[in-house]
């Protein structure tokens, strides 16, 4: 590929030995001499050639078969070359995919798919009612290792072939999030075929049905993946059919936020992702790089209270931390109008979301005033509050691998407002093992734990007392401990309501109670910003999870 | 000769036994469930069953002292086991990355070599500016820290001039950057032991008297004084070496180059303790081999070493 660079039109030698010499003392000034170009060719016809590369700043997944694991590195790498039975289009309804249409029955326990008859695998397998049995077993098989398709698939007893084109799922109890669960990459389809394989040879090259296929897999350097020449089956709410228009695209991964952005400045790379807020601020600037904003679906990012021991077993103890936090504060200094501010227990892209920001108001006094009504009304002399000897201490656990520095600061930020009203909040960064063991052995007060998955059915994996039980290694969802008969009756039965106006009050109901009980503290979306050179036409996230979709993308050089 | 060899070969293993040990305890005595830590990546929620079926496969159930035994037999064998997160054996998977690494530090080292060379004689010869302003960068030279000099190279060479790229590619352009990261700081830790050993030597009896056997000012200097000054710098070496593996860390996940510091990186962060050893221990074994050849190289420029 022709390295591309941006070039420096308006800035002089001087100015820029000027700014080279700033940029040595400075790292934080990283892009400062980077000046807009001229702008791009108005659009024309979108073009059938070109190889994009796209630079990842996740972890390399161990096995690009979605089905193992099942995270989210997999899920956007996978969704170029697998695809789901549904989707779901940016309105939240959703559309068929490789599914052309499906009925529930009456008592909602036995669903029927009626799949697309004209598909086939990249291998040549054909694309039927088999092919989905077989891959609703691989996620169910225990040696298969899937968590999250696992999860998702958690009512369904059986699924069968009526007929080639016809498949049934039978389930357990009714499920209305059956269809969102579906639609996750991570429950996209396979060609049976190649499950047979040994699970090393999938995990290197699975095989789909989706507009790209595997060529290779270099481990630490790069995926390689060509255009399915036969591809015929985008979803509907794609902007064309046919194959795609890429020839080929390069998958790279730059751990580095700064390395990442500076190989998209030089065009080493067309597209970037986890733009982190000061790399945003500045591409804005740029005239030769676009900007992609897609929150996730699921939860918001929020910090959980652990109402199941002191201090927060007390709901006023909850409410006063809440309203000594002053986050809209931290929030719009520290991402730097990157993410708005969430009062919601869900993401914004999800339409059942209830947001209530009156409960959220920054108040430290009445803040004072709850922890003098609960008891914890003395204060020593580091300015704590203290009740019966005992100082009013916050563990928070802090994720270094799922909270970016932009939000470890805002928990920083937020220590420093709650220590005002008296509350000592001991942030303690660590790594993933040694956070997810913090929260199996319940030493946390507070903690922020990411969760993404299509629809509100989140809420019920997060908030049901069901989801307090640990797992034998000793994790647990509901990591506020949220222990009430009432939201459980609400989540239950919601996620058994085929009705969508019923579903969407009984989880408007059970979301008023987890944000009046105070026992989360919503802070924004799950961030998901992507950068992408102008030149780049046609990149669209997939409305399920948020994850990029290079189907409709062109080069316009 | 043979005894010298026992010695030699008895440290080498001891060396490789303490390294494994002290690898092992310090990942395996860190918090964490190795086997939520393969399942569960970041917004990934492992099933008991998954977890389960892990935990028995890698033996995680055992206690950790009996999982110290097995690891440390499988080791003693050759065998370095299978990773936890990656699918795949530990050998071909390390041996995989090694080269890329190799080549790294074999190229910073031989760089920071000619820089500190040219530093350093150019700076005792110069007078008083030129021996000031060589130890002056010398000490700003050793000071900088990896990752803001990679930064700021990305910055200088990638973003205004356009002239490098600012990650591994697969010609020799996407190797500058790294290497120079990684030299730079070397050499000014080589240069000023070079520079003082180097005035030392030139102030030595032996200079006098090879000038009054007739020899000149430049012979004197690149000849006898060089080989007298060097010493200090060839045995550093190894120790260098094992420091530009470490920074090899830092300089590979900037410039997203594939190697054994990414993948140690990768591999703490999941507690993959095969893959972790694995690179450990090879990294151990790069060590103890330099060590040797920087032993034997100075014995070949300095004659008094062979008698002894």
């Amino acid at each position: 590929m022709p390295a591309q660079l941006a070039p420096i039109t308006t800035a002089t030698r001087t100015t820029r030995a000027l700014g080279a010499l700033v940029g040595l003392v400075t790292v934080g000034l990283l892009v400062a001499g980077c000046t807009p170009t001229s702008s791009n060719d108005p659009v024309g016809e979108p073009r059938s050639s070109g190889t994009l590369t796209y630079a990842s700043g996740d972890a390399e997944p161990n096995c690009l078969d979605p089905h193992v694991g099942g995270n989210f590195p997999q899920g956007m790498i996978s969704a170029q070359y697998l695809e789901s039975l549904v989707s779901r289009d940016s309105s939240g309804q959703i559309i068929p995919w490789l599914a052309e249409s499906w009925t529930p029955s009456g008592d909602g326990l036995t669903w029927d798919f009626t799949l697309r008859g004209d598909v086939t695998f990249t291998d040549g397998t054909v694309f039927d009612a088999a092919a989905v049995q077989a891959n609703i077993a691989h996620l169910q098989d225990p040696e298969t290792l899937s968590s999250t398709g696992y999860l998702a698939l958690g009512k369904v007893a059986r699924v069968e072939a009526v007929s080639p084109t016809v498949v049934r799922f039978t389930l357990t109890e009714p499920d209305s999030a059956l269809l969102e669960s579906l639609s996750q990459v991570w429950l996209a389809m396979e060609s049976p075929a190649a499950l047979e394989r040994s699970q090393d040879e999938n995990c290197a090259t699975p095989v789909g049905t989706g507009p790209f296929v595997v060529e290779s897999w270099v481990k630490q350097n790069a995926i390689t993946l060509v255009r399915n020449e036969n591809y015929v089956s985008p979803p509907e709410d794609a902007a064309h059919s046919g194959p795609a228009y890429l020839d080929k695209v390069i998958w790279r991964f730059i751990p580095d936020s700064a390395s990442r952005y500076a190989a998209l400045q030089s065009g080493e790379v067309d597209v970037i992702d986890n733009a982190q807020p000061d790399t945003i601020v500045q591409a804005k600037q740029s005239d030769s790089i676009e900007q992609l904003d897609s929150p996730r679906p699921g939860a918001s990012n929020r910090i959980e209270l652990n109402s199941g021991q002191a201090p927060f077993n007390d709901v006023r103890v909850r409410e006063a931390f809440i309203r000594s936090a002053n986050v809209d504060a931290a929030v719009s200094s520290l991402f730097q109008g990157t993410a708005t501010r969430s009062y919601s227990a869900l993401s914004s892209v999800e339409t059942m979301g209830v947001s209530n920001d009156a409960l959220f108001d920054y108040a430290p006094s009445a803040a004072e005033e709850l922890l003098d009504a609960a008891g914890w009304s003395e204060t020593d002399a580091a300015g704590y509050r203290v009740k019966d000897g005992v100082r009013l201490s916050v563990e928070f656990p802090v994720s270094t691998n799922q909270s970016i520095p932009a939000e470890q600061s805002v928990f920083e930020q937020i220590q420093a407002t709650a220590k005002e009203t008296g509350f000592e909040v001991k942030l303690a960064p660590m790594d993933l093992s040694s956070w997810y063991a913090a929260l199996a052995t319940n030493d946390y007060d507070a903690v922020s734990a990411p969760y993404t998955k299509v629809g509100p059915d989140v809420l019920r994996i997060l908030y049901h007392s069901d989801s307090i039980v640990p797992a034998p290694s000793g994790y647990f969802a509901n990591l506020a401990q949220v222990n009430d008969p009432e939201i459980d009756e609400l989540l239950t039965t919601a996620a058994q309501t085929a009705d969508e106006k019923e579903r969407t009050s009984l989880y408007a109901e059970a979301q008023e109670r987890i944000l009046e009980g105070f026992y989360i503290l919503p802070l924004y979306d799950q961030q998901n910003h992507y950068l992408l050179r102008n030149d780049v036409v046609g990149l669209r996230t997939l409305p399920t999870v948020a994850v990029p979709t290079l189907y409709d993308a062109w080069l316009n050089r | 000769m043979l005894g010298r060899l026992g010695v030699r070969l008895a440290g080498a293993v001891f060396v490789l036994w303490a390294v494994a040990s002290v690898t092992f305890f310090a990942v395996r005595l860190i918090p964490g469930d190795p086997a939520q830590a393969v399942l569960g990546g970041p917004g990934s929620q492992a099933s008991p069953e998954a977890l389960a079926a892990v935990t028995a496969e890698y033996g995680f159930d055992q206690p950790v002292f009996t999982q110290y035994l097995t690891q440390l037999g499988r080791l003693a064998t050759g065998d370095l086991g299978r990773s936890y997160a990656l699918n795949m054996e530990v050998g071909p998977l390390v041996l995989a990355q090694l080269g890329g690494t190799l080549l790294l530090a074999v190229l910073a080292l031989g760089l920071a070599w000619v820089i500190a060379l040219a530093l350093a004689t150019w700076s005792t010869r110069g007078g008083r500016v030129a021996a000031r302003v060589g130890s002056s960068l010398e000490i700003v030279a050793a000071a900088l820290p990896h990752f803001w000099l990679a930064t700021s190279l990305i910055v200088v060479f990638s973003i205004w001039l356009g002239v490098l790229p600012p990650i591994s590619t697969a010609g020799v352009a996407g190797l500058v950057l790294p290497v120079f990261t990684l030299a730079i700081p070397l050499a000014g830790f080589l240069g000023q032991i070079m520079r003082e050993s180097l005035l030392i030597a030139l102030e030595s009896p032996f200079v006098l008297s090879a000038r009054a056997r007739g020899e000149g000012a430049r012979g004197v200097r690149w000849i006898h004084a060089l080989r007298h000054a060097s010493l200090p710098a060839i045995s550093l070496s190894g120790w260098a070496f094992g420091s530009l593996i470490s920074g090899a860390v830092v300089v590979e996940t900037i410039f997203a180059r594939p190697g054994l510091g990414r993948t140690l990186l990768n591999a703490v962060t999941l507690r993959d303790v095969p893959v972790v050893i694995g690179v450990v221990m090879i990294v151990a074994v790069a060590y103890i081999l330099m060590t040797l050849l920087t032993d034997a190289v100075s014995r070949l420029v300095d004659p008094r070493l062979r008698l002894s």
